[in-house]
């Protein structure tokens, strides 16, 4: 267990690595931010003095050692657009993030689960045959049209819910619902069709066979072994939702966590800021993927930690 | 057992807390902005948002009425002038910061030598470009230097926000603004929003509206969507089509002044009869009328409102006479060539339909016009380069202080950053504008830039823009001249 | 029946003759299967519509999608009041005509979608390949690559490159293919390490062919049924991602047209023109929808197992249908 997680560990450490190397060389070799963050009517002499402040004047090399210097310490200096840590903003808005992503894909796991052994109880049944049409469709909506849709309906025409923002409990639903839509249909399609081929297994008819009762069969049998692929799914439906998804979904309902923050950090060319939510989403990505290999053990010994 | 009963609760935290204390009588309000304050030091950026809060917490020398005209603010009267590069400001009596520090000569003389110090890097700091200092007479009284004649050192004053020495040195001062205005600061929940109380011991008329809360909206779609789901209050920069769907909407004519520049540098525009053409060619009224549902006007040949100092009323736009532009193409023998429009998209309300309307209508004289969008990186590229200028670039300028000096400085003078003309006589009026303290005399420099750049069509000036807000039902607020949201000028029924 | 390996070097006439007559057979195998399934059928049907619109798209919209008319613009559809069939599904905030708007759109979806399958499809194949016929260090070198680059926040990444490169159609497919093309390369390896163990490859490479050819003829083959059910999933995740990047403003830049920027452009006037989100969000999904009915087909049909299942299904199904139209007749 020690020698796997030292191989994950040093895995996470290469993955961290390519990404510092790649926005280096995307932002310091390819843009030029220092002209975008001036304002129209700046001077020459102020470019210049800016540049410097900045430290865009010195060599490649000095740049990239100081650059590697500053993620060591987490300090990736003063955003340009807020003019304040990076990183203080980074943490700032990471929980927003955080409760986003967790409130939409707990909502997926828990729905997917029930409507996925629903439908497989009987294959091709009434109950089978919409779960699969909505998830389809699930699939198949873009989320951002979704959002937009979420908000006429629910905001604006009935009022229920707020149309954005973060300022209370209620305004994580819309978000929420949207954020967890195509990451449930995924799950429902898995759970269904693994639990189908684990109640034709032997073992389960045998099990029925001696008078356990069906929902323990289903309940303590089947899922578990259906969990493995559902639980590798479920987290690359995290990571897929933290490093992505979330995007889009915070900028449709002004949601203000990392990911309208990185657009707004585009939108203003503010890389500093941006390379901070990178690497810090970047780090989590790595730590969720060895909260996965981990979970299988778990779940299923007889896989092998090697 | 339930104590808080069927008050709403409309923060989290601390300040939800703060509000189930709070008396429920006063009337509260939701302003939507486009964008987070970075900062709420009024002197450190040049940041829409940061305005929008702070324009309530703090105060200035001078100020404008809703019309724009200038009038003393926390000054007593106007200022007047103490030899050829010295200006005398006589103070307020009796006003107090939030924090209970007095204002008076010492917190002007340190609110002018913060924003100017070069250390302190304001991106201000063009505002205030001639001042090298300030000097206290006695308590009320203040002189401010300038490095020449500057006659509107007044208007620049209506700028600089008045900070409390005692507090701005603390390291918190940007988070927690302590001003002289109607309103202090209450709380800032990034991301989400600020809330300001009203200041009970202000020293003008007492406000209406005891409390607004700010939030931040960047998608002009989910504003409106705020507004009619009946969160918000009042939104800026509704869109023209939207106005008769709101509740309520105000406009008034705005500071915002789209231009195209045309090179009279190179290319095929050189020649003063083509980019005369260009401006023939486009139906300014169709812009106003159709693009922005009649809520702007067509600009009168020239980079100024009606309002704005240095306005020549003797010009007048360029008429729509497609046939005159074709035969002045004709007459150039430039009929089929290609003319390079470069804009950008969603930086300025409509920005990008109004450069592929204008493309379209030059298309029509039979030009082959090369529309070429870029994003806003790509674009300030194009705007700033000072070597090749492309034929025609789509700008918008914004007046804040409602004067020609900034934005002929940047256009209409050679020099200046976005200009495409090497026309000397042009810079020298607009040089000599600068130093002329005689009010008389300065309009006329100006109205005589207009009537040149005019002539020789540096520019196709397209329109001047109305700012458009929404509103609940319940608001009462007619809108400024110079786009603040005063919240003391509101009021609520009911 | 093996020849010497030279005088395969070069294709003889038989292997061209010979490979599209049993293409064809199979593919109206294929098809006959297809129309057993009315879902995939209609998704087929619903794609090639479409390729159609998109390449015939000058030809059959009705307007010019860049001709502006601003005294005509936000009209209605056609049904609705004020609505008139110049415009069958209205006109945009600069009165565009949105159908063709939506048949011009059509083109850059299937281009980035095609483009970003070809290139990332292309190279994960081949990095697959290599990684699963040769093994060892070159092996482990590239599941190594893949591995770590499968942990990158992909689209983050893609959104620093965008920014900073400006957006375009073509980085955009540049892009995707980055982030999408480990997929294909793991599928490969992994049919590639089953199939190596199969006798007759061990024979081929026994009697002295080269690995090119080896891999060309026996290997490939057996992968066009997961790669394409991969290829055709992919398709439709694409057409999302596009989607949701021009959405974003990161993706096809204006005057050009795409149906997330279309969306993005119409949620401005969401309250007053719900034609302009509508029409190309539902293009968005009925495409994707249509690509994820042929895909679940695919996907069954390229798994043994799950065929025998549908065989035993639709048998049954037969059955009962003549016992029940017998006992109409009788």
């Amino acid at each position: 267990m020690g020698r796997f997680m030292l191989k994950r560990l040093w895995h996470g450490l290469i993955v961290i690595l390519g990404v510092t190397v790649i926005v280096f060389v995307v932002t310091r070799m390819v843009g030029d931010p220092v002209r975008v963050m001036l304002p129209l009517e700046a001077t020459a002499e102020q470019r210049v003095a800016f540049e410097k402040r900045l430290g865009f004047d010195r060599s490649i090399p000095v740049q990239f050692a100081a650059y590697v210097g500053d993620l060591v310490r987490l300090d990736f200096g003063d955003s340009l657009w807020q003019r304040r840590p990076a990183m203080e903003i980074v943490f700032e808005r990471l929980p927003l993030t955080l409760q986003l992503t967790a409130a939409g894909i707990i909502l997926a796991i828990v729905l997917a689960i029930p409507l996925g052994i629903v439908a497989a109880l009987r294959p091709g049944g009434l109950a089978d045959r919409l779960t699969v049409t909505v998830s389809l469709l699930g699939l198949s909506v873009p989320q951002f049209w979704l959002g937009l849709l979420l908000i006429v309906v629910f905001a604006v025409q009935f009022r229920v819910l707020p149309t954005s923002g973060a300022a209370s409990a209620k305004h994580i639903i819309l978000p929420a619902v949207t954020l967890a839509l195509p990451a449930l249909a995924r799950l429902v399609m898995l759970v269904r069709s693994s639990m189908i081929d684990e109640l034709n297994q032997q073992y389960v008819k045998t099990a029925s066979a001696k008078g356990m009762p069906f929902i323990r069969v289903v309940g303590m049998h089947a899922l578990r072994n259906a969990a493995v692929p559902v639980v590798t799914l479920a987290g690359w439906e995290l990571i897929r939702a933290l490093a992505g998804y979330t995007v889009v979904v915070e900028t449709v309902f002004a949601w203000p966590g990392l990911g309208l923050t990185a657009i707004q950090a585009i939108e203003r060319q503010d890389l500093i800021l941006l390379q901070a939510i990178v690497f810090t989403v970047a780090i989590m990505v790595v730590f969720i993927n060895i909260a996965m290999d981990i979970s299988y053990k778990m779940i299923d010994p007889r896989i092998r930690l090697a | 057992m339930r104590i808080q009963g069927t008050k709403k609760t409309l923060a989290a935290g601390a300040l939800a807390a703060m509000l189930a204390v709070a008396p429920a009588y006063g009337q509260e309000i939701t302003i939507a902005i486009g964008s987070e304050p970075t900062t709420l030091d009024p002197q450190v950026r040049d940041d829409g948002g940061e305005r929008a809060v702070n324009d309530n917490i703090y105060e200035t020398l001078m100020a404008r009425t809703a019309n724009g005209e200038l009038v003393p603010s926390l000054a007593e009267g106007p200022p007047t002038q103490v030899g050829g590069t010295t200006w005398e400001f006589k103070l307020r009596d009796g006003v107090k910061f939030h924090n209970g520090e007095s204002f008076n000569a010492d917190a002007v003389v340190f609110s002018v030598e913060r924003i100017i110090n070069p250390e302190f890097n304001s991106e201000q700091g063009s505002f205030f470009s001639t001042i090298t200092g300030a000097a206290k007479v006695d308590d009320l009284t203040v002189r401010i230097e300038t490095d020449g004649p500057d006659p509107i050192l007044p208007t620049r004053m209506y700028w600089m926000k008045m900070v409390p020495p005692g507090q701005a040195a603390d390291p918190g001062f940007a988070d927690a603004p302590v001003g002289t205005g109607p309103y202090k600061f209450a709380g800032w929940n990034r991301g989400n929003d600020i809330v300001l109380e009203v200041n009970e011991g202000y020293w003008g008329d007492a406000p209406q509206v005891q409390k607004v809360t700010y939030r931040f909206i960047e998608e002009s779609g989910t504003r409106l969507a705020g507004l009619l789901a009946g969160e918000l209050d009042v939104i800026t920069n509704l869109l023209p089509e939207f106005v008769g769907q709101v509740p309520q909407s105000a406009n008034i004519s705005g500071l915002e002044l789209p231009i195209v520049i045309l090179s009279s540098l190179g290319g095929s525009t050189a020649d003063v009869r083509v980019r005369q053409a260009l401006n023939y060619a486009v139906d300014k009224d169709a812009l106003a009328e159709s693009l922005f549902e009649g809520f702007a006007e067509v600009a009168e040949g020239q980079l100024l409102a009606p309002s704005f100092f240095g306005f020549n009323s003797d010009v007048q736009a360029y008429p729509y006479d497609p046939d005159k532009a074709r035969a002045l193409l004709d007459e150039a023998g430039a009929a089929g060539t290609e003319v390079e429009l470069v804009g950008t998209s969603g930086r300025w309300l409509k920005d990008r339909e109004l450069v592929e309307a204008v493309g379209a209508f030059w298309s029509d004289i039979g030009l082959n016009v090369n529309v070429r969008i870029f994003e806003f990186d790509e674009y300030l590229n194009r705007l700033f380069d000072r070597d090749t200028r492309a034929d025609a670039i789509f700008v918008v300028s914004s007046n804040e202080l409602l004067d020609a000096d900034r934005p002929f400085s940047a256009y209409y003078h050679k020099g200046g950053i976005g200009a495409s003309n090497e026309d000397d006589a042009l810079a020298g009026l607009i040089d000599q504008a600068r130093s002329e303290t005689d009010v008389a005399k300065r309009s006329a420099l100006y109205q005589q830039a207009v009537q040149i750049a005019y002539d020789q069509a540096y520019f196709l000036w397209l329109l001047n823009i109305e700012d458009i807000y929404g509103m609940s039902e319940r608001m009462a607020w007619q809108p400024r001249v110079d786009a603040k949201l005063l919240v003391k000028e509101m009021r609520v029924d009911g | 029946m093996v020849d010497a390996p030279s005088d395969h070097s070069v294709a003889s006439p038989d292997d061209i003759g010979g490979r599209p007559h049993e293409l064809f057979s199979a593919a109206r195998g294929l098809g006959k299967e297809l129309w057993q399934d009315k879902p995939g059928f209609i998704g087929l049907l619903l794609l090639v519509a479409l390729v159609l619109v998109a390449i015939f798209a000058p030809l059959i919209a009705p307007h010019d999608p860049a001709a502006q008319s601003l005294r005509e613009r936000l009209l209605p559809p056609a049904w609705v009041l004020d609505g008139s069939w110049v415009h069958p599904l209205g006109t945009d905030n600069l009165g565009r005509d949105v159908l063709s708007r939506i048949m011009f759109g059509a083109r850059v979806s299937l281009l980035v979608g095609t483009g970003v399958v070809v290139v990332a499809g292309g190279f994960g194949v081949f990095m697959g390949l290599l990684a699963g016929y040769f093994g060892g260090r070159t092996d482990s070198f590239i599941m190594r690559w893949v591995d770590t680059q499968v942990a990158f926040p992909g689209l983050l990444l893609a959104l620093i490159i965008l920014a900073v490169v400006g957006p375009s159609m073509t980085t955009v497919i540049v892009v995707l293919a980055l982030n999408g093309w480990m997929v294909y390369a793991r599928i490969t390896r992994g049919v590639v390490l089953s199939v190596r163990e199969e006798p007759y490859v061990e024979a081929a490479e026994l009697v002295g062919c080269k690995p090119a050819r080896v891999l060309y003829r026996h290997v490939l083959p057996n992968l066009t049924s997961p790669l394409l059910t991969l290829a055709i999933l992919e398709f439709a995740r694409i057409i999302l991602a596009e989607a949701a990047l021009s959405f974003l403003g990161l993706g096809v830049q204006p005057p050009a047209t795409s149906w997330g920027l279309d969306v993005a452009t119409g949620k401005e006037y969401m309250f007053r023109a719900w034609w302009l989100v509508t029409f190309p969000g539902l293009a968005i999904g009925i495409v994707v929808l249509a690509i994820n009915l042929l895909a679940s087909w695919a996907r069954v049909t390229s798994d043994p197992q799950e065929r025998e299942k549908r065989f035993a299904r639709f048998m049954a199904r037969r059955q009962a249908g003549a016992g029940t139209r017998e006992a109409i007749a009788k």
